[in-house]
This record gives structure tokens, sequence and C-alpha cells, in this order.
């Protein structure tokens, strides 16, 4: 096809902006980077550093060996894997009661579930806290896997999964016999893997960041989550109540070995989650 | 298997993941607090247990805390949680209270143990501490410090609480052949130094002369205005000095350092742990900060490279137009017991225990084996320990019959000799978080040039009275 | 009686589920409610004193700081972080190279898959007058000193919104992408033979494609307005604290800092009362749109 000039100068200019965007989004995480790998003191220095300066590792090690961050570290696997394993279960259990045709209270369920939706979780922090300490889940990593265990997004989500899922399948299966769980288990969640795998990938990332329940509900420093453990790492540094000489690069290591979870699921993330959200927004 | 067992089996398997995880943490907790019950078992001895949440008092990390409430009981047979969170204090602090959470001990600053009492929620110390053995050691004067208007006594001193001051790289001032400074103008000229003579010697203008955590420490400064932080009585009226007219010079010296770079760019956002690590690698030659910090500056350095010049000295602020330096004595930190504690005998116990010698032991040096080992009488700081600076929570104690057995860390004995003359105590009454962010928002503009130091001033009063914080 | 034995199993799958939302979302809700009508005390008796933490909330100067700064930051946030992303998409539809699109989407997403506690922490490092990159960059582009970014009032806000458009345009970005990709070629090549150019085929073909993206985009920003917590609270700082204090810090503050629960409360359900006009609002704007 032939292009007019204005057309070409625009598409240069196009190209040269998104490359700005782009280095935009780059320059931040290279810096850390090359701040992670640099010695103490050139960590320190008032200079862009974009490549490590006095290469060294000195930072990892402080920050993992002396500041022990693998107990924070492990302690956000556990909530994250256990976490998303049980949130995907029980959202899609409640997807799939309701897809079912003709169940009575249908509509009632729906809504009490939209309705969850509507109430920010900040604003109840307060009675929240209350009840995860009646229930004796304060300072358990339990209260943290607990926290969000199921969501009206999911439901929601899954349940529009579901509903491509044809109806008639499930019918002649129930026909043959088949109970409900059977049918769930051995038909719905195969044939919306996609969907499974779109909630999953969501829940991942947001129980891996997730910050504010850690905050109210953590107190022993031996069940900090790793987005605690870095809020005093490198936001109130003064709260560490450790003489250590904590210098840019042990911070910036903190920060690079919490992103390396969610770098490592980031191409599924892509594949996946476009699929999700149009599938999942586009009905009520 | 047929086809409702399977599917009650899979929808059991579901709730049980629920509920179990419910149970599962009922367990542990009542494992960390079967106390009470133990304690009604008569016959068998009762194991004395003990639930503190502390800000400051345990290991450094959460390991050692576990060694920490290990040797706590090694030591007093006492079988102790400590809860200590390494960050948010506060907000764990009162999330936990205002629930109804159980704690036998808490250690909290005069701040929040004044709100509690109001709050009726600790129990009076007094009758305890006036028939303890231990604590009627510390002076009276001391006790003044905590003591509510009717003469109750509800919290215990954790430790000594020391003062801040201005803290110099006497290095520096050595290298420069500068004096140390006594009034403003001589602040003026040695930061300035600071910041353009290239102190570090590595052939790069990258030093500042002065950072602050925020207005966090600069009573040291205004000092020489003769200006107390936070609230001062005079007659019964409510004053903030910091935003009376005296002032003003005071903002306008900041604003001209400011200007000319010497002061850090970043003090209104710093914290405190960052204006810490730009001292300590040669970015900046001064800080105002605790006594206790001129010790573990020079001993993080020396920790670091035996052979280091970093010499970290704390000196006195310029004195005001009466000739009185006014530094600024923290608020104490305290042990507390709430109304709810379940075992406040044992409480009392280990507050007496923990101004002896073995507590403050704990407190200053640490665990034995771990931060220190004891050879023939003598102590001996492992590699941990001199890591750790010998400060577990106590630098400083009232005890005067315990000894520190490597005496202070280097600097701290003058600078603590600085403090105790100079520095006193500040009145914070209910209203001060509200009126520390109109002070905030306004002494920082003045600072930064960005608004006039008179008109900031004038701001900051009217809002003030405006908000019913000044009278 | 059938009916429920037909459907037991249905019941008793959903049972977990309900269980979750009653004990952690309306008992909680209702639970707070009623502490917004009490005068707390931490222990003791809590007497009812009416509208009283109401009026205390509605009386307090920095309520309306906060509020405030909340319809600003929130309001900036919504038309930025709903052009910005916008605009890329049809830029990045623009463009004829797949390897390079590709490679733009996978970069541009990254910073929404971050937690704000890193993101807040890496931007507050990057604006540092001292060192910071960005201010390195203005340094050499000729500017004779360093911008305070973060301690002064008139870049606070703005700080605000732009770190947190910047931190979910990508991610939207692709939402709109995908809705591009999705429109019929067909259309594109009859427009071409009717002579239509570039811009012309945007504005006629590709941005009424775009409409219902837009709405849901819309919404879901539009429910996150008032709930902005874990930005704020990272990013801020006594400097600033006045002019980026938003509704939910302010919540937090009074409640966890200050003990007082029931003005917390009580703010806290102005908000949830505030949410749902804003949610019935947006639907109702946008069935209309419809």
């Amino acid at each position: 096809m032939h292009k007019s000039i204005s057309s070409k100068i625009f598409d240069v200019v196009n190209i040269v902006f998104l490359l700005l965007i782009v280095v935009s989004m780059i320059i931040p995480f290279l810096n850390v980077a090359a701040l992670s790998f640099s010695s103490n003191l050139a960590s320190m220095s008032s200079s862009i550093i974009l490549w490590p300066k006095e290469f060294s590792i000195e930072g990892y090690k402080t920050v993992w060996d002396r500041l022990d961050l693998w107990l924070p570290f492990l302690n956000s696997s556990i909530v994250t894997v256990v976490g998303t394993v049980m949130h995907v279960l029980l959202s899609a259990t409640a997807a799939y009661v309701l897809i079912q045709p003709g169940l009575p209270g249908k509509r009632f369920l729906v809504s009490s579930i939209l309705l969850t939706m509507m109430v920010p979780h900040e604003a109840i922090m307060i009675p929240l806290y209350i009840v995860n300490k009646d229930l004796g889940l304060i300072n358990s990593l339990y209260a943290l896997i607990i926290s969000g265990v199921v969501s009206g997004f999911s439901i929601l989500l899954l349940r529009n999964f579901f509903q491509q899922v044809p109806y008639e399948m499930s019918e002649s299966a129930k026909i043959d016999g088949a109970g409900e769980l059977r049918i769930f288990l051995t038909m719905y969640l195969p044939l919306a893997k996609a969907g499974l795998a779109t909630v999953t990938l969501f829940e991942f990332v947001s129980r891996w960041n997730q910050f504010m329940a850690a905050l109210l509900f953590i107190n022993d420093q031996s069940k900090y989550t790793l987005q605690l453990a870095l809020k005093a790492l490198i936001i109130d540094t003064d709260s560490t109540s450790s003489n250590f000489l904590m210098t840019t690069n042990v911070r910036m290591a903190g920060v690079v070995i919490a992103l390396i979870p969610l770098l490592l699921i980031y191409p599924y993330v892509q594949k996946y989650f476009v699929k999700g959200i149009m599938v999942g927004a586009n009905k009520e | 298997m047929n086809k409702k067992g399977l599917s009650t089996l899979v929808f059991g398997l579901l709730t049980l993941s629920l509920v179990l995880s419910a149970c599962g943490t009922n367990q542990t907790n009542n494992a960390a607090t079967p106390a009470s019950d133990n304690g009604a078992k008569g016959d068998e001895a009762p194991v004395k247990e003990l639930r503190i949440m502390a800000g400051v008092v345990g290991g450094k990390t959460p390991e050692e805390t576990e060694l920490f409430e290990k040797e706590i009981e090694r030591l007093t047979g006492i079988k102790v949680d400590i809860n200590k969170p390494a960050s948010d204090y506060d907000t764990k602090l009162t999330a936990a209270i205002s629930s109804g959470e159980k704690y036998d001990l808490l250690q909290i600053s005069k701040e929040k143990m004044n709100i509690f009492i109001e709050q009726g929620i600790l129990t009076p110390l007094t009758d305890f501490v006036e028939g303890s053995e231990v604590l009627s050691d510390i002076p009276s004067n001391e006790w003044e410090q905590v003591k509510t208007k009717d003469g109750q006594i509800y919290g215990v001193f954790s430790k000594f609480q020391g003062g801040t001051m201005p803290i110099v790289r006497q290095d520096w001032l050595d290298k420069l052949k500068l004096k140390a400074p006594t009034t403003l103008d001589e602040f003026y000229t040695v930061l300035k130094a600071f910041k353009e003579q290239d102190p570090d010697g590595n052939g790069k203008a990258d030093t500042y002369g002065l950072s602050t955590a925020g207005l966090y420490e600069i009573q040291g400064f205004m000092s020489a205005a003769g200006l107390k932080q936070r609230y001062v009585m005079e007659g019964d009226k409510r004053v903030i000095p910091y935003a009376t007219e005296a002032a003003v010079p005071v903002y306008e010296w900041f604003a001209k350092i400011y200007k000319e770079g010497i002061l850090d760019p970043n003090f209104a956002t710093n914290d405190s742990g960052k204006m810490r690590d730009l001292f300590l690698t040669d970015r900046v030659g001064m800080v105002t900060y605790w006594d206790a910090w001129v010790g573990l500056f020079n001993n993080t350095r020396l920790q670091e490279d035996p052979n280091t010049t970093f010499q970290a000295k704390g000196i006195p602020g310029p004195a005001g137009p009466d000739g009185t330096i006014l530094l600024r004595r923290g608020d104490p930190d305290v042990w507390v017991i709430p109304v709810n504690a379940e075992h406040p005998e044992t409480a009392k116990q280990f507050m007496d225990w923990w101004h002896t010698e073995p507590g403050i032991i704990l407190g200053s040096l640490g665990i034995e084996g771990e931060d220190y080992s004891v050879n023939d009488g003598k102590y001996e700081l492992t590699e941990t320990g001199k890591d750790h600076g010998m400060d577990h929570g106590v630098p400083f104690w009232y005890n005067q019959n315990v000894k520190p057995p490597f005496g202070n860390l280097p600097g701290v004995d003058d600078a603590q000799k600085i403090i105790v003359e100079h520095a006193t105590v500040e009145l914070t009454p209910p209203g001060w978080t509200d009126a520390e962010k109109i002070l905030n928002n306004y002494a920082i503009k003045a600072m930064t040039g960005e608004m006039p130091a008179a008109e900031a001033v004038q701001k900051m009063h009217n809002e003030l009275k405006a908000a019913n914080l000044i009278d | 009686m059938n009916v429920i034995k037909r459907y037991s199993t249905l019941y008793l799958m959903m049972l977990p589920i309900l269980l979750y939302f009653i004990i952690f979302t309306y008992y909680p809700l209702l639970r707070g409610l009623i502490m917004s009508f009490q005068q707390f005390r931490l222990i003791g008796d809590t007497p009812f004193i009416g509208l009283d933490n109401y009026l205390k909330v509605l009386r307090d100067p920095f309520f309306y700081d906060v509020l405030k700064n909340t319809l600003q930051i929130g309001g900036g946030i919504l038309i930025v972080g709903f052009v910005a992303p916008i605009v890329m998409a049809l830029l990045l539809n623009e463009i004829a190279q797949r390897k390079f699109k590709k490679i733009i989407q996978m970069v541009i997403y990254l910073p929404h898959l971050f937690s704000w506690v890193v993101i807040g922490g890496i931007w507050i490092f990057m604006l540092s007058p001292d060192g910071g990159v960005v201010n390195e960059i203005l340094l050499a582009l000729g500017n004779d000193r360093p911008i305070h970014f973060l301690s002064s009032e008139a870049y606070a806000k703005w700080v605000m919104i732009f770190s947190a458009s910047w931190k979910e345009m990508g991610y939207i970005c692709i939402l709109f992408l995908a809705s591009i990709v999705s429109i019929n070629p067909s259309l594109f090549e009859a427009a071409r033979i009717d002579g239509a150019n570039r811009w012309q085929l945007v504005r006629r073909i590709t941005l009424p494609a775009l409409y219902s993206t837009m709405k849901v985009v819309l919404l879901l920003n539009m429910m996150s307005i008032l709930r902005m917590f874990d930005q704020i609270f990272i990013m801020r700082n006594p400097a600033i604290a006045k002019y980026v204090d938003v509704i939910m810090v302010y919540t937090y503050e009074k409640g966890i800092m200050e003990f007082n629960m029931g003005v917390a409360t009580a703010a806290s359900f102005i908000v949830i009362g505030m949410t749902f006009i804003l949610t019935l609002l947006t639907r109702i704007v946008i069935r209309y749109d419809n």
C-alpha cells in the first residue's frame, strides 16, 4: 500500500514516542537492578547508575543472611500458593453453582455476591480486625490466606467461562447418572482451563502483593510477609531495629528478590489475562 | 464409590479446608496462652507465663527473638512470648489493644501511655514501684517524667532514655582544621566547608553539610533561639514555641543552607534510617540524632574497617540568647500492664528483674552463647554480639550498680554528659499529632524557602489557633 | 421439599463461600456500622451516641482536606489513567512491525504486576533530588537545580496521579488493544476503498469499537478512587501529607494511630455511602449511553 509523506512522518514520530515510553518503564527497573549489584559505598553515590558500579553481591548477602529476608519470602510463598489454590477452587465452586438454571434463590445469591464487590475492604479494616481476632487468626498466616479466599470478581469471571460450556453436555451427563460434583470436576474444570489459569494468575499476583491485610493482621516478625519486610526495608528504614549499615544496594537487592517470582510467571500472565478480563467483563 | 459418596467426600474436603485452618490456629494460640488453666491446677508447679509486645526489646531477627525468649526463661523461669513487630509498631499495637487482645506487658512510649491512661486501660503501678527495692533506686526526679497529674505511676522505664544532639564528623573537622561550632554562624561556616571542601577526599562534590529526618530533630538548632520542641506551658496557656515569631531566624537559617545546597535536599522526606545511612557513608558531615547513636555510628564503621578514620562526636547546639543550650531529652519508653492482663504479678516480677544485673546484661549485651560468652567471670563479645552493638533494647540503664562490662561505645560518654547537662523532657499533651501536621507543613515550607519564614510562622500560628491546639 | 433435596448438593457447595462472605464482609460491615454510632473505648462500655461521630467527621477541617485530595487525585487518575491508555493503544495499533509491538506490550505491562511498596519505593528513589534519575536527567537538560517532587505542594498531587497512571497504563492499554484486534478487518477495508485516511479510520471505526471497553475501564477506575490507600500510604511524607492524604489514610490515622475508632468507622461509612452512589451513578450514565 502506498503511504503519503505525512503518514511516514507520523510513523517515525510514533515509534520514537513509544520508545520513550518504553524507556520510562525500563529505566527504573534497570536502575534498581544495577544498584542491587553495586558495592555498598558505590550504591550510595549520587549519580545515575544503570550498570553495576563496582560489581558486588554484598547487597544480596546482607539482605538474605543478615536481615533474614528468606523468612518473609517463605511466608509470602506459603500464603500465595495455598491462598491461590483455595481461592480458585472456592470461586470455581461458586461459579458452577451460579450457572445452574432454575436454582431457587439464585438471584439472591448473585446479588449478595455483587454487593460484596462494592464494599471496599479498606473501609472495614477495623471490624475485620476484630473478626479475625475473635477467630484467633491474628498473627497467623491463616488470616492472610483466608482474607480474600474467594471473591465476587473471580466468581463472576469464572461464571462467564462456565457459561460457554454447552449446558446440554451436563444435562446428558446427569441423565447418565453423574452427580453435580462429578460434572463440576470432570467436565467444567477441564473445559474452562483458560478461565482457571486467568484467575490463578490474577490471584497469584495480588496475593504476592497483598499489603494491607499483612499490615493489620501480622505482628510477629517471624510471620512477616515480603511486602511488610520490604516496606521496612525501603520505605521507613528507621523501623528496622538493626544498626546494620543499610546501603542502597541492600534495599534494592530486597526489591529484586521480591520481583523474581512475578517475573517468572509473567509470560503466562500476558498470555491469559486479556482473554480472562474480556470474558469476565463483557457480561454482567 | 457411588456418586453421592463421592460428592459428599469432595465437598467435605472443601469445607474442611476452611474449618481446619480456623481450628489449626486456635490450637496454636491456645498453646501460647494456656497459663490461666495451668495455674488453676493446684498440684503442678505453676508455670509462669508472660505475653509481651515490645518495639525495641528483643532480638534483631525473629530467630534471635526466640533465643531471647529462651534466655529469659533460663534466667527467670518465666515462659515468655514476645511479639516484636519489625515495623509499624503503633499500627500493630493499637490494632491489638483495640480488639481486646490480652497482653501482660507492653513496651510503649510515654505519649502512647498518656492516651492509654485516658482510655483507662492501664493498671496503676504506684504501689508496686514504691514497694520495689530495685526500682526505688531510680531517682525520684526521673519518676516525675511519668507521673500523672494526680501523682500516679502507670509505667516503669524500660531503659534510660537519652536525648538528641548535633552529631558531627570530628575527623572531617580535624581534616579541614575547623573548631567545633558553637553559634549558628559558626555552624554555617562548618557545614559550608563540609559541602565545598571535599572532606571525604574522593575528589567529587558529593557531600552535604547537614541532614535531618524532617522536623524530627531540629531542636539542636532551635536552641539558638531559645525554643523548646513541642509544647510549653506559659501559665495555663499552651504554646508551641516552634510556631512563634522567635523561630523565624532559625527557619531562615535553614532556608539559607537549603538554598545553598548545604542541607541534604531530601531532609523533608528522609526517615531517620536514610539519614543515618548518609552519615555512615561519608555523604553528610552532620546529623542530629540520639546520643547512643554516636557510639553506634563509630561502632558500625569500626566493624566494617578496623582502621577507619571515621569519628562521630556529639556536640551541644548553639546557645540561646540567655546563654542556655536547650537539647531534647526523648520521651521515655515504659513497660505498662493493661488491665486485661492475665498475669499481672508475673509482669511486675519481670519488670523488677529487668532492672537487675541479669536483665540489664540481656537488654544490652544480649544472649549468652549468642552475643557473648563468659570466661573466668569475664565477658567476651562474639562476632554477632559486636554486630549488635550491645543494644537489645537497653543501651543505657538506671541501675548504677551495674557497670557496662565493656564501657560504653566510643564517643557515647561525652555525648551523654552533654545530654545530662542540657537536655530536658518535653511536654506532649493530646492533640500533638494534629498540631504536628500543621507545624510540619509550614515549617518545611519555610525551611525550603517555598514560603517566607515570617509568613509560615504566622500561618501555622493561625491554623493552630483555629483548630484550638494552642491558647 | 423436593426442590431443596434436588439442589442440596449445590447448596452445600455454596455454603463455605456464603459463610466466608457473611463472616468476612457482611458481619464486619454491620459491626462497623454499629461502632460508628458508639463512643469507642478500648476497654469498658461503649454507649451509643447517635450521630456524634459523623458530626465530628463533618466538622473536622482535616476531613475536608482529605476529601478534596481524594477527589483531585482520584479525578486526575480517572482522567489521565483513562486517556493515556487509549492513546497508547491507538498509537501501538499503528505500528506495523509485529515484533516491536509485542516487545512494547510486554514492557508496558510490567509495572502493573508489582506492589505499591515496590513501585512507590522505586519512584521515591527515582524522584529524589539527591541523585534520582529524573532529576539527573532534568539537570542534564539544563534545569539549574533539582526539583523536590516529593516535598513540595506544587508537585505532590501530580506525582501521585502520574505514578498511578504510569503503573496501570500498560494493563489498561492492553485491554483496549484486545478490543481493537477484535474489530472485523473488513470494516477497515471498506473504509479504505471509500478513501478514508488513517485518522478517519481511527475516528470512525476504531474509537467507536472501544466504547464497551471504555465503560468497563471507567467503572473499574471509578470504584477504585475512594479506596485508594496503598499508594498514598507508601509515598506520603510529613512535608506533603496535607496535600496527598486521602480518605482511607485519614480513616487509618484516626482509627489506628489516634484511637478514635468511632470517628474512623463513621468516616469509613461515609466512604462506603459515596462508593455506592458513585457506582450507581456511573452505571446509570453508562446505561443511558447505551
